[in-house]
């Protein structure tokens, strides 16, 4: 570890496509419940779209956001906007918006920013025969919008600054927030990312990489199924995540809830493949925030994992995850949460860090939904199937690694 | 015409900021009206696409709703602009 100062993680938000509250989420994840199902769309001179994917439909940005800021966004900016605001009404923060914090900043992520923003204007002029776009299509579309969104409102004046990282985006932002707060930077940091990426062309470019998984009305609940013998590719879904993390001593000092320890942080590249990821890079991002956490690998007893469900990155990953823990491998837990959630893409890392955050705080770890057929390929961990695990947790991973071969790993420390 | 034209402006600004249409007269200022540097692009871009005109982009910054106004209104088809 840097310095001595602990970070805390105080306050959780986001947006999900169960569009209940954190609880309900959770305990959803903890049932082993989908929210994946079938996208339907049919767009003017378009071959009509059909997949498997995850949608925040209830979301209500009007209700959640008023109207004079829902229409200065873009979905993936109100979608994490409200993400924020949720987790620092959870850590029991002050409205600041009055009085700006310059201690307190945004670090946020996200993959492909406004991509709607693009595509409708795209299509107004290519397709509707317009000659130009809506003056704010900048400012929608700009990756990092939602932060600048995100600072506004909650006026906070230190570091905002957004990351692109593929699938690995909110992970990244979550863990370069950590030095901030360890080097006194900043005392406290709104962390995580969002995406809204079901634009029609950005579904049809992942259908062409081949990498998506199919599925129809009944079968679309279950098309995600990472680790198992059958899994067919990644579910792509929008969603939003936020976390709230602290100087240890100052959240202590406010009373705040702590949910655990943001202990650690490991941040590698693969330098070798855009889309094959490769055991060494992610095992060295996993011992690089084991030991930036100044925990022991025993001390590790659940990884929430990237496991997308591919044929080639479920593999490579157990393979990373059992050439750090060797022989205790078999004793840590795995579950893949994509199976309910999706792969929210730039939000994905911050979902699956709250889900971690949350294991270790309720000691109960969801399962990998429908792992029926364990793939040979992926055994030698403890594989969570079925139904959630209970366990005295004391620290945990959440592992992201992207298309580009960008490793981030995440360690927790229970809090309890 | 005018008139119209401040129907539109209020109708807009209804929409977007919730501003009671009462208070868009031609003396209110744009400021207090809430109307930012980013509203008022694309309040042009709604008079552009409604009226059919091209408003410049070197047009003086118009302070007042009435000031606005006559920046549409010169353009406007029949007014010689």
């Amino acid at each position: 570890m840097a310095g001595g100062t602990r970070v805390a993680v105080t306050g959780l938000g986001l947006v999900n496509p169960f569009g209940g509250d954190l609880t309900d989420f959770f305990g959803r994840m903890l049932r082993g419940e989908s929210a994946i199902r079938l996208y339907k769309r049919e767009d003017k001179g378009l071959r009509p779209l059909a997949v498997p994917a995850v949608r925040c439909e209830k979301f209500d940005a009007m209700a959640l956001l008023g109207g004079p800021l829902s229409y200065t966004m873009d979905r993936y900016s109100q979608l994490g906007t409200a993400a924020a605001l949720s987790a620092w009404r959870d850590a029991g923060l002050p409205d600041t918006k009055g009085a700006p914090r310059n201690d307190w900043g945004v670090s946020w992520g996200t993959a492909l920013g406004g991509t709607l923003t693009f595509e409708s204007g795209y299509i107004e002029m290519l397709c509707n025969g317009r000659e130009r776009v809506p003056p704010l299509s900048v400012v929608l579309g700009m990756n990092n919008a939602a932060a600048s969104h995100i600072s506004i409102q909650l006026g906070l004046g230190a570091s905002c600054a957004t990351y692109s990282v593929a699938c690995a985006s909110s992970a990244v932002a979550i863990g370069e927030a950590l030095s901030k707060i360890r080097s006194g930077e900043a005392t406290l940091m709104v962390v995580g990312g969002s995406d809204a990426p079901l634009s029609y062309g950005v579904v049809r470019a992942w259908e062409a990489m081949r990498v998506l998984a199919g599925g129809d009305e009944t079968s679309a609940v279950r098309a995600c199924r990472p680790f198992s013998s059958d899994r067919q590719g990644l579910v792509l879904g929008e969603g939003a995540g936020a976390m709230i993390l602290e100087d240890w001593d100052l959240a202590v000092q406010r009373k705040a809830r702590i949910y655990a320890e943001f202990a650690g942080y490991g941040s590698t590249s693969d330098h070798s493949h855009l889309v094959r990821p490769n055991a060494d890079g992610q095992m060295r991002a996993m011992r690089m925030a084991i030991e930036d956490g100044s925990l022991a690998t025993d001390e590790i007893d659940y990884i929430n994992a990237h496991g997308t469900a591919t044929r080639e990155g479920d593999p490579i990953e157990i393979a990373a995850i059992r050439g750090v823990f060797g022989p205790r491998s078999k004793a840590v837990a795995v579950s893949g949460t994509k199976s309910m959630h999706g792969h929210m893409l730039g939000a994905t890392g911050v979902i699956e860090a709250i889900v971690t955050v949350l294991s270790l705080a309720s000691k109960e770890a969801p399962p990998t939904a429908y792992l029926q057929n364990l793939d040979r390929e992926c055994a030698g961990v403890h594989h969570i199937t079925g139904e959630s695990l209970h366990g005295d947790f004391r620290a945990a991973l959440c592992n992201s690694f992207a298309f580009g071969g960008s490793n981030s790993v995440l360690a927790f420390r229970a809090a309890h | 015409m005018e008139k119209d034209n401040l129907t539109l402006l209020a109708e807009f600004l209804k929409k977007r900021e919730n501003i009671d249409p009462a208070q868009v007269k031609p003396e209110a200022t744009l400021e207090e009206l809430k109307v930012d540097s980013l509203l008022l692009l694309e309040l042009l871009f709604e008079f552009e696409d409604r009226l059919g005109v091209k408003i410049p982009n070197d047009i003086p910054p118009p302070k007042t709703v009435g000031d606005l106004l006559g920046i549409v209104e010169k353009l406007m088809p029949g007014k010689g602009a």
